[in-house]
């Protein structure tokens, strides 16, 4: 056994995460190919792939960007094969275009679009929705509801798929993805795969023909058909055993839930003790409703309390099922996020849904003293350390934007940086000196430069910048400069090139010299491509700051076109430096200056790096040498020279 | 002195282009920079009270607390400050021979202390191109480079800070009438630090009726020229109502009331033409292009004078009646101008807790100066 989740052992329980539940049940599914962009929570399901994929006989890819990842999985279900694409929400919009038009041209091999939402936006810019796509795409939704579930639904999927002949898409939460629970394995099926891509036939013939998606004006000869697969699937949906009625026959109140949510539903109504008086419809196909199994469940009480998170898609689309069939079901309270009970943004919890609970059904449940409260508030406040997001300790992110900040400052103009997605996100906030002025989606922020340098003629004077990492540069940056070359757009594109995919685990990205699966890869130049496209490309090493802001500001007052500067420099997690320090540091206290003029704590105060502490007593800052990675930045920036680093021999 | 720090500092002066970027603030900290002849605050520093504050030439300038502390008087009103003696001066013999406005005066003696070491380094402003630059010159050939004027505010101050750090501890100035007034400020010892001793060995003022904002300067240029083709820029004296741009193939010639706009708001508030808080002030000589108008202030001053002349670095001629009277004429139109600019601004003698004062004198003084 090369990894847990490829265990042949039919029978045999395992503690597994969400996601390699997911896996697990692809891998009974015998599915052959898997492609994903990294995104939490999404990321250890293309991971545990790579780590099977020899043994299994899968192909396995993390792709330029998501759209890319689901066009890479939906060829090799043209050609005949099982596959995946993964991703989290935010790269649903990204492959979205595609999405559309394969949802309408179909699929051959079973095919999942298996997206891992971040309710609460824990690991997010936003907590925006996917389940949603399915509506607007017309193609099946699934939600498990458990981790034994994740597997099993996830190979269920599958055969679902290739009933229908379309993608189906399965939706993960932070909570399922990342929690871990027992799951029984299944068997798993041999690895012989023979993929072959057939076209011959006629034009829209779903077995033989071009896989096209083209209805011109004749909507009925594609649109039709697919809207046919849908109401298939709701016609299997009626039947599917993983949508479960738990409670008495004719319950007081009668939960909709699914998802995460289930466990939240559960554990609220152990805690109040109100098995007797609630039953719980759990939905795994939640888009499209299975009608009549939702009507059967609606008939059993008066009062329903649908329980989701983020936006009320369950509960609108059951209510329009309960106005069909009013007439039969009769006339019903809701209660959910509409009536205020479940909030619309942020992700639930068993607390919030025992408050809806007390509230719709008149319990007084109380689990701690309100003076209990008080007082851990209390206590918190005075006992735990108040901290702010920052980079880690040696990140090269930290130097970055020091110098940018202070490019900007001493440039005089009023000059801005446009963010984008990545550790560098947090250049939003104190940690990263409040240097990043807009912040979208993937390579938004050059985009929006391209933007701004263009507003020249209405009066514009700000210099105008943009920062992005260089897997964020292939993923989508790279049209946006190409925009602002073609139309000479003076702006600054700041490429954080930290070596890797850093914020979500160092995955490799096509300027990797390695693929996921440990094979040797084509490694892209981003410099020789800036260059190719006509840009004045720079390089400089960030934790060279006097270089590096003296280029900024070079480049900054030169006028013409599109200008890059990389700046490189590998995470200090990345696997070439973590652990390894170029540097000791440390504190000459004699003559540190401190809180006195002069300093007034720069190092701890501003800087900020979680290596420097300052020690209260001697009113000195200290190297904290655990967690200090050996940059040396901190050096570079003290003023009375207390700070002082030793190259590590 | 009343003694705040750089949030006033940026409240009272940066933001009220009051500042001129003489460079006072620079380098006692990591805070203040100067770019481009503009200076900027990276980040913001708690502390109530700082040297910034304390050394900046434009917010809470207690003139009677100087003069006192150089002169042992209060501010008098002699449009030219307190001297011992003003006399005509060129370089003398030994003095090497640079590219001089006027008679070489200010290197002859600069080049004086420094071979004599009455200074172990000179404060000067060298250029990069259009751009002043301070340095620390250490050695004699380094102080001919810095001669001539550069006409644009200059952080020279920047450059003594640093040298301060680095352990100098007995350093000539060049430095302009702000510049200058800042160093007096210093070397009171404004926040009482334990450590300070007088950095100064020699602070030569040279006279200024206004510097151009730098960055002004470089866009009015290089919208007119390629700066890279520059090799000098002078001003000739009166009539000629010019200033002349040197390059390899030309001279050319821009009418100085163009020019004149280019001069920030900061100067308009300045009542110091002759860098009255000096040992020695320097200036051109109306009507003689070979020589240097020379005010000596303070016994050290004296000394180095007297010495640099007998040692042939220095000559010394007596000075026209008729031009003192024309300097002190000009020097007073200066003085009046900038304080009835300053109090129509009620920024002269505020009293405390009611606004930023930039600067506090005896209400005799004041009376005599508004002519009243």
């Amino acid at each position: 056994m090369s990894y847990l989740i490829d265990d042949n052992r039919e029978g045999i329980q395992h503690l597994l995460m969400g996601n390699e539940a997911i896996v697990r049940g692809a891998l009974e599914a015998g599915i052959n190919v898997a492609a994903g962009y990294p995104g939490t929570p999404s990321s250890e399901i293309i991971e545990a792939f790579s780590k099977i994929a020899r043994d299994r006989n899968i192909y396995a890819e993390w792709s330029t960007n998501e759209k890319v990842a689901m066009e890479v999985a939906a060829a090799a279900s043209f050609a005949g094969l099982r596959s995946l694409c993964v991703m989290k929400q935010n790269g649903v919009n990204v492959a979205s275009d595609f999405l559309l038009h394969l949802a309408s041209s179909g699929t051959r091999g079973g095919m999942l679009l298996v997206t891992c939402d971040d309710p609460g936006a824990l690991s997010s810019v936003n907590e925006g929705e996917s389940r949603l796509f399915a509506k607007l795409v017309e193609i099946p939704l699934l939600e498990p509801g458990d981790f034994q579930e994740a597997k099993d639904l996830t190979k269920w999927a599958f055969d679902l798929s290739e009933k229908i002949r379309n993608l189906v898409m399965i939706r993960s939460v932070t909570r399922m993805s990342h929690a871990s629970g027992n799951v029984k394995f299944g068997s798993l099926p041999d690895t012989n795969a023979h993929a072959e891509y057939r076209f011959d036939g006629p034009l829209l013939d779903m077995e033989t023909g071009p896989m096209i998606s083209m209805i011109v004006a004749a909507p009925e000869l594609q649109h039709g058909p697919q809207q046919e697969k849908l109401k298939k699937a709701a016609q299997l949906f009626e039947d599917c055993p993983f949508n479960t009625y738990n409670g008495p026959e004719s319950p007081e109140l009668l939960i909709i839930t699914s998802s995460a949510c289930t466990l939240y539903v559960r554990e609220a109504v152990n805690l109040l003790n109100i098995e007797d008086r609630v039953g719980i419809l759990k939905l795994a196909t939640t888009w499209p409703l299975p009608p009549n199994l939702i009507k059967r469940n609606l008939m059993r009480s008066k009062a329903v309390f649908v329980v989701e998170e983020v936006l009320p898609t369950l509960e609108e689309n059951i209510k329009i099922l309960a106005a069909e069939t009013a007439l039969e079901t009769g006339i019903k309270t809701f209660y959910g996020k509409h009536s205020g009970h479940i909030p619309s943004a942020g992700e639930l919890n068993p607390d919030i849904v025992i408050s809806a609970l007390t509230k719709i059904l008149h319990i007084d449940y109380r689990p701690v003293e309100p003076s209990f409260e008080q007082k851990t508030a209390k206590m918190a406040a005075t006992m735990a350390p108040t901290r702010e997001m920052t980079f880690c300790p040696g990140c090269p992110h930290r130097a970055s934007f020091w110098s940018i900040h202070n490019a900007i400052a001493l440039d005089g103009r009023n000059g801005f940086v446009c963010g984008d997605i990545g550790c560098y996100v947090m250049g939003t906030l104190p940690g990263g000196y409040s240097t990043v002025k807009t912040l979208h989606s993937m390579g938004s922020g050059s985009g929006l430069a391209s933007g701004f340098g263009k507003l020249k003629q209405f009066g514009i004077e700000q210099p105008v910048l943009a920062v992005c990492g260089d897997s964020t540069f292939f993923h989508a940056a790279m049209p946006a400069l190409t925009n602002a070359i073609h139309h000479k757009s003076p702006f600054t594109l700041i490429l954080l090139d930290n070596s890797g995919t850093a914020m979500t685990g160092f995955q490799p990205h096509p300027g990797s010299p390695f693929d996921v699966m440990g094979n040797t890869a084509e490694a892209l130049d981003i410099e020789a491509i800036c260059r190719a496209m006509g840009g004045r490309v720079e390089i400089a090493d960030p934790f060279n700051l006097t270089e590096t802001r003296e280029m900024l500001n070079y480049l900054m007052e030169y006028k013409d076109g599109a200008k890059v500067l990389i700046l490189r420099q590998a995470c200090a997690l990345s696997p070439e430096r973590r652990g390894k320090k170029k540097f000791d540091v440390s504190v000459d206290e004699s003559i540190c200056i401190g809180e006195n003029c002069g300093c007034d704590r720069l190092c701890t105060r501003i800087f900020g790096c979680p290596g420097i502490t300052w020690d209260t007593e001697k009113k000195v800052s200290r190297i904290d040498t655990i967690i200090c990675a050996g940059c040396g930045v901190c050096a570079d920036i003290c003023p009375a020279g207390a700070i002082q680093k030793k190259e590590v021999a | 002195m009343q003694r705040f720090g750089s949030r006033e500092l940026v409240e009272n002066v940066i933001r009220q282009n009051l500042c001129i970027g003489c460079g006072a603030c620079n380098n006692l900290c990591p805070y203040f920079k100067s770019y481009n002849g503009k200076t900027t605050m990276l980040f913001p520093c708690t502390l109530p009270e700082g040297r910034c504050f304390a050394y900046c030439p434009k917010t809470e300038v207690d003139l009677d607390e100087l003069s006192a502390a150089l002169f042992h008087k209060p501010y008098g009103d002699d449009p030219l400050g307190y001297y011992r003696s003003i006399m005509m001066s060129r370089a003398g013999a030994r003095a090497g021979h640079g590219l001089f406005q006027a008679g070489g005066t200010v290197s002859a003696l600069m080049q004086f202390a420094l071979e004599k070491r009455h200074i172990d380094g000179a404060i000067l402003t060298d250029r990069k191109g259009i751009e002043p630059t301070p340095i620390l010159a250490t050695e004699s050939k380094d102080i001919l480079k810095c001669a001539s004027s550069k006409y644009t505010a200059a952080p020279t101050l920047a450059a003594l800070n640093r040298a301060i750090k680095e352990g100098f501890g007995n350093l000539g100035i060049v430095s302009t009438p702000c510049q200058t007034l800042a160093v007096a400020q210093m070397r009171l010892n404004p926040l009482q630090e334990n450590t300070f001793r007088d950095p100064t060995g020699l602070v030569i003022g040279i006279f200024c009726t206004w510097a151009l904002d730098f960055q002004a300067f470089k866009v009015f240029l290089s919208q007119r020229i390629d700066l890279a083709e520059i090799r000098k820029i002078d001003i000739p004296p009166p009539p000629a109502e010019v200033m002349e741009v040197f390059t390899d193939c030309a001279t050319i010639e821009y009418p100085l009331s163009e020019i004149r706009q280019l001069v920030p708001e900061a100067c308009s508030y300045c009542i110091d033409m002759t860098a009255e808080f000096s040992d020695i002030s320097v200036g051109v000589m109306e009507g003689r292009t070979d020589m240097n108008t020379l005010i000596t202030r303070t016994d050290r001053g004296q000394r180095i004078v007297d010495e640099a002349v007998s040692a042939g670095y220095l000559v010394l001629t007596d000075l026209p009646d008729e031009n003192l009277e024309h300097l002190k004429w000009a020097a007073d139109n200066k003085k009046k101008r900038a304080f009835a600019k300053a109090e129509e601004k009620a920024i002269v003698n505020t009293p405390a807790g009611t606004g930023p004062s930039y600067l506090r004198i005896n209400h005799a003084t004041l009376k005599k100066i508004r002519g009243e």
